[in-house]
């Protein structure tokens, strides 16, 4: 048991989940019996249950304080993955993520690097469901497109750097997003469509459709990618293995998330979109016509999607079917995050990241690790709808 | 109300039929005539000058062919893009034009009798491997139009119904019975990959239709032992041996595989494991990882942790999937490096390799089929019009879906007929030279395999000599018919077995 | 004075019930036309078991507003289900079907537990996510699933006939169809149709929302799993393939474009589009050759948009209701005047 008391090994497995139980079903009602707010409670007693049993239950269930500050959850959940990562080096010594150091720094630098470039696309979602109240399924394809337009462009128009085809193919995106939103989703705000939750699930989904069979009957399903950003080849950084091309690619996500949470936070733009998000028929009493706004953060999302496509393409081979999986996993970020939280984007992006790369790194069977890579990210969505489905960073349900 | 569709269906069909028909060139010539070929005459010049209508060569080529079968002193027409001063070749006269011409169109909508019908199977959409399939079906079309310029078989036209499977093997079951019940044909070929595959050699079996494929490479496709069934891609195992073998060779001791988790990939690192214990090697490890994987990093960190690295690395990972990763592998410095061996999918022989593996200098790639050294007139035939199609040269599944559909017309050639079993016979004693060398089964009804075992269950009805080289790229964006082969021995380009990275041969 | 109102519904209904008469008759009897051809038969059959999801479907996303992209996953798990426990436990094809069902209700019901109290698209990702993960799971636990290699189902019982089939999924479709007119047409259906139109206001009428909204993801998944493993039997294999997005995508616009608010409009729409598929590979027009290969999709995914956002209740639907139903509103139309003017 690799030096760790058999008794702590037992506790962990068997008690924590039986506690975690009891906190995350009974304080919720203890907290609603009482009158208080009860949205954090089911996620503090499970993880607290889980990693210190009645010590942190009991306690709560007498004082009921507010748990409004964010280590009242951050807390719990950092010694909870404490607590599994012993119990796994417990029962796995050998492990390469037990035993060697440099090895897990790599995963996570690795990890992190791709977390930020899985942001930059996720964020284009959860802007679009914050200001519009839809989910885009045709998020993927614009990614895809993203990827094509930059790909086409500088092999076959101009012969320069890839990093210009980040903003064409932005631009590319946001006119086509413009075009699909004015034509598709602006009837359904404008009540024209009878169950517009159905409706905008179906036509987004509807368009992905179309855009990934015409791309696939136009360019052919032969692979692509564009140059490199930098020469080629790897350095070495302490223990650390870094791509250039991949921290040029992630260093395009920083700076656009940076640029779109300026633009939100500290602009009249910004402010009217995050009015129309909040309460349209306010924003619209001030001034803000929440139509435009409507188009304008699809539009901007669609953006996002192609420039991150754009951004990715001379990292990796592209076909027409990049888009599904990439989409798929933007879906479990912007839930982890918060459904149209843009920070929270960011953060579920890292968290994924990480969670891909560890987890791959680190199953007990490294054969099927990698397999498994995209299985990872369901667990922790599975996760994160029974303890807190608003998410990390979430308003409302 | 689908019957409603259907009939709308056939009235479009005979419309398609009936107006080429009644468009027809007019007649130029009353009568035939024999000619001999001058400088600087083609086909479809002659065709234009004495028949009026330039594409009405095919024609020329079927009737001096049918000329040659009794007359020696005709020319025979193989390549109608190729015709020698001096030839003596018929022209026949414009009736006798139109009506070959016209007869094949007709022929096939009508009831069957009159074209010699093959099936043909292969993925032309997801999930199936598309580009797979399409340049199976290109290579296929491409063998019918050559048969048929050289007159056919049994003085019929051959025609080509190719089905598509999806990939799926429930879809390949559900077309190969169509292809049978309904369209009649007599024979199938093709498939793309072995799932599917292994499902249709049982509808074969069902109704007793031969079923020659040509890039399936599961050994339970030859080892069923079923009579319908034959192949002309290697067997996975004979594939394995050969890069086993070049590993023992080339003194690897440990071995890493990264694999997909599909048949291709797990059947692969199987074999790779059975025969790296047989040569005294150890697998120190094998990574299955999902097709359409981008981020190789995690698995790639664990070799880079492996002290000391792996010997070499093998690759049973395909398509743009397999290009991710030899990428990422070249990049991080893992493979190919003075230390360890990197082999690559076989399609690092596409063009599109060096765009999406620009550090793929030193890479190992296998390539089943003839290396461009033993090209014959007809690998280079279909490689022109391959390249002329698609820009790159054919890989080998294209090479093997052309040559099986001209194995199947020289074995209804030499049965006389198109039923089962003569025809299963007559593939049996296929002996002929095709774009991928001469092709023939060693162990087929009449020379069993024996029953002790001693040799593998997949070399029933299995073409024992497909050539499984492996070829190895020393330049930066270097054509694949540049590289050096440098396994098997005999056929080695650059006097070695192995480039060390950073060296030039 | 009292007026005698001409039996009001009488003759629209029975205009209905024939008319639904000889569409089964026709279905029951139509194999005397396709037995010639065991290619036609499977076609037929297959569409049979295509328009059990769309249908399914239509009744889960049209009736009771849920959005679930598991529908393939389902089929496949009961397939799986029951695949698995002949092939290791030697069950019968029967018991590993009922496992199968049973099986696919449950994994329903915990999805339905962790989703359904949350917002539509929260079941839609969770769904995306769910079918994924499990088709991946299939590919990568080979040793026990065969893979990609797909695993082999025996047949329903020795010595099938394609005939057989043909009966046994046209009655489960028929079967099926029934159970769930029943249930939309039921209280249960009443139920769920006002949680659709108004939660809260359901809520209020003291309905207990979430419990309805699990049972009746509950009973789709029963039913998708019923068929799934029924279905494969026939085929005889499944692969992980099947449960690709790209089928279930085609599930979706069968079941739009058919209607989706109507159990029938979907059924059709699936049979229809599985065959019209089936022709629209390549078509030969004045001896020109065109393939439609990816192209038919992108076709599809047009038509899916425009009937969407122009025909909201299908393109099938309009023409059952200007057939069957438009003779039954007219009339309730007229008793209701012929009431008024009686009160009046």
């Amino acid at each position: 048991m690799g030096g760790i008391h058999p008794v702590v090994v037992i506790w962990l497995v068997l008690a924590g989940p039986v506690w975690a139980a009891i906190g995350a079903w009974g304080l919720p009602r203890v907290y609603r019996r009482k009158g208080l707010d009860d949205s954090q409670a089911r996620l503090v007693g499970g993880l607290g249950g889980l990693t210190l049993g009645p010590l942190l239950v009991a306690p709560l269930w007498y004082f009921t304080p507010e748990l409004e500050r964010w280590y009242w959850g951050g807390g719990p959940g950092i010694l909870a993955a404490l607590e599994l990562y012993t119990l796994f080096a417990a029962l796995d010594p050998d492990n390469l993520c037990v035993t060697n150091a440099s090895y897990v720094a790599n995963q996570v630098s690795n990890g992190l690097i791709i977390g930020f470039i899985y942001a930059l696309m996720a964020v284009g979602l959860t802007l679009i469901y914050s200001v519009q109240g839809v989910i885009s399924f045709c998020h993927g394809q614009f990614y895809m497109l993203g990827g094509y337009v930059s790909y086409y462009l500088l092999q076959l128009v101009w012969d320069v750097n890839p990093i210009v085809g980040v903003p064409v193919a932005g631009l590319v995106t946001m006119l086509l997003g413009f075009v699909f939103e004015r034509l598709f989703l602006r009837p359904m705000h404008l009540g024209r469509i009878e169950r517009a939750g159905e409706y905008a699930i179906l036509i987004t989904f509807g368009f992905g459709f179309f855009l990934q069979y015409t791309v696939l009957a136009a360019v052919g399903p032969f692979s692509q990618k564009a140059d490199p950003y930098l020469g080629l080849g790897s350095f070495r950084l302490g223990p650390l293995n870094l791509i250039p091309n991949r921290l040029v690619a992630a260093a395009i996500g920083i700076v656009l998330i940076g640029a779109l949470l300026y633009i939100l936070n500290h602009t009249w733009l910004g402010r009217a979109l995050r009015a129309v998000s909040m309460d349209k028929q306010a924003a619209a009493v001030v001034g803000v016509n929440p139509l435009t706004m409507n188009t304008l953060a699809f539009g901007i999302g669609t953006m996002l999607a192609g420039m991150s496509g754009a951004a990715l393409i001379p990292v990796f081979t592209w076909v027409p079917w990049v888009g599904a999986p990439a989409a798929t996993r933007s879906y479990v970020i912007i839930v982890l995050g918060g459904m149209g939280s843009v920070p929270g984007a960011l953060l579920g992006g890292l968290i994924i990241g990480l969670v891909e790369a560890l987890g791959a790194g680190c199953y007990p069977d490294p054969s099927k690790g990698a397999a498994y890579k995209t299985a990872f990210g369901l667990v922790i969505f599975a996760m994160m709808l029974l303890l807190r489905p608003t998410g990390l960073f979430g308003r409302e349900l | 109300m689908s019957r409603k569709l259907m009939s709308v269906f056939l009235v479009m069909m005979m419309l398609a039929v009936l107006v080429p028909t009644a468009l027809a060139a007019p007649p130029a010539q009353e009568e035939g005539q024999d000619y001999i070929v001058v400088a600087d005459d083609w086909l479809s010049k002659l065709a234009d000058k004495y028949l009026g209508n330039p594409y009405a060569y095919p024609a020329i080529t079927h009737y001096t062919n049918q000329k040659h079968a009794e007359d020696d002193s005709y020319a025979k027409i193989t390549d109608s893009n190729l015709i020698e001063v001096g030839w003596k070749i018929y022209i026949p006269s414009a009736a006798e034009a139109k009506a070959y011409l016209e007869a094949p169109t007709v022929k096939t909508v009508a009831t069957g009798e009159d074209t010699i019908k093959i099936g043909g199977v292969g993925p032309l959409s997801a999930p199936g491997s598309v580009v797979g399939g399409i340049a199976m079906k290109f290579a296929m079309e491409l063998a019918v139009k050559d048969i048929n310029e050289a007159g056919g078989v049994l003085g019929k036209p051959v025609e080509l119904i190719f089905a598509d499977t999806e990939g799926l093997p429930e879809r390949g079951a559900a077309v190969v019975e169509r292809l049978i019940t309904e369209n009649k044909v007599v024979a199938i070929t093709g498939e793309y990959h072995s799932a599917v595959g292994l499902v249709e050699l049982e509808v074969c079996h069902k109704y007793g239709i031969p079923c020659l494929f040509s890039e399936t490479w599961s050994d339970k496709i030859t080892a069923s032992g079923y009579p319908e069934v034959f192949r002309i891609a290697p067997a996975s195992s004979m594939n394995a041996r050969a890069t086993a073998e070049w590993f023992a060779a080339v003194g690897v001791k440990h071995l890493v595989i990264i694999a997909e988790n599909t048949d291709y990939g797990i059947g692969q690192a199987e074999k790779d494991q059975k025969f790296a214990a047989e040569l005294g090697m150890t697998v120190d490890e094998t990574f299955f990882v999902e097709l359409g994987t981008e981020d190789f990093l995690p698995v790639l960190s664990r070799i880079q942790a492996m002290d000391p690295p792996p010997d070499a690395i093998r690759v049973a990972v395909t398509g743009e999937t397999s290009y991710n990763l030899e990428q990422q592998m070249a990049e991080l410095g893992i493979a190919p490096t003075e230390k360890t061996i990197g082999t690559a999918n076989q399609v690092a022989i596409q063009p599109e390799f060096w765009e999406s593996v620009p550090n793929g200098t030193y890479f190992v790639f296998p390539l089943v089929g003839l290396p461009p050294s033993l090209y014959n007139d007809i690998t280079n035939h279909v490689a022109e019009a391959y390249k002329a199609q698609f820009d790159t040269d054919p890989p080998s599944y294209a090479l093997e879906a052309y040559d099986s559909v001209r194995i199947l017309a020289d074995a209804i050639e030499r049965a006389g007929t198109t039923e089962s079993k003569a025809l299963i016979d007559a593939l049996e004693d296929t002996d002929i030279v095709l774009a991928q060398g001469r092709y023939w089964f060693k162990y087929t009804s009449k020379n069993p395999l024996p029953t002790d075992g001693s040799v593998p269950a997949y070399m029933w009805h299995q073409w024992p000599d497909p050539a499984v080289l492996l070829l190895q790229y020393f330049e930066p964006n270097q054509d694949w018919k540049e590289a050096a082969v440098i396994w098997p021995e005999v056929y080695q380009t650059h006097g070695t077995s192995y480039i060390v990275p950073g060296t030039k041969p | 004075m009292k007026h005698r109102i001409d039996s009001p519904l009488t003759s629209s209904r029975y205009y209905r019930w024939v008319a639904a008469g000889v569409l089964i008759a026709s279905l029951l009897l139509a194999p005397i036309y396709l037995n010639r051809s065991p290619y036609q038969m499977e076609v037929v059959t297959g569409a049979f078991f295509y328009a059990i999801l769309a249908s399914s479907w239509a009744l889960l996303a049209g009736v009771a507003g849920q959005f679930s992209f598991a529908h393939m996953a389902l089929t496949g798990l009961g397939a799986y289900t029951t695949g698995l426990l002949g092939r290791d436990l030697g069950t019968s094809p029967l018991t590993g079907i009922i496992a199968g069902t049973l099986l696919a209700g449950l994994v329903g019901l915990i999805i339905g537990l962790l989703c359904l109290r949350l917002r539509a698209a929260y079941l839609a990702l969770f769904t995306i996510a769910f079918s994924e993960i499990f088709r991946i799971a299939l590919l990568t636990e080979f040793q026990y699933t065969e893979g990609s290699n797909g695993l082999q189902l025996a047949p329903l019982y020795e010595g099938i006939t394609p005939l057989a089939e043909y009966y046994i999924t046209l009655g489960l479709l028929l079967g099926t169809m029934a159970l769930m007119y029943w249930l939309a047409s039921s209280r249960f259906g009443l139920f769920v149709r006002a949680m659709r139109e108004d939660e809260e206001a359901a809520a209020a009428m003291g309905v207990n929302v979430v419990r309805y909204k699990v049972l009746i993801f509950v009973i789709t998944s029963m039913i998708v799993g019923l068929a799934g493993s029924v279905f494969y039997h026939q085929v005889g294999i499944i692969t992980p393939n099947t449960m690709e997005i790209l089928q279930m995508s085609l599930v979706i616009a069968m079941a739009v474009i058919g209607g989706m608010e109507s159990l029938l409009g979907a059924a059709i729409g699936a049979f229809l589009s599985r065959v019209s598929l089936e022709l629209l590979r390549e078509i030969n027009i004045m001896g020109v050759h065109i393939e439609f290969g990816a192209w038919r999709y992108a076709a599809f995914g047009l038509l899916l948009m425009f009937t969407l956002r122009f025909a909201q209740n299908g393109l099938l639907y309009p023409i059952i209701d200007w057939l069957f139903l438009r003779r039954a509103r007219q009339e309730a139309v007229a008793k209701r005047k012929q009431a008024a003017e009686v009160e009046s």
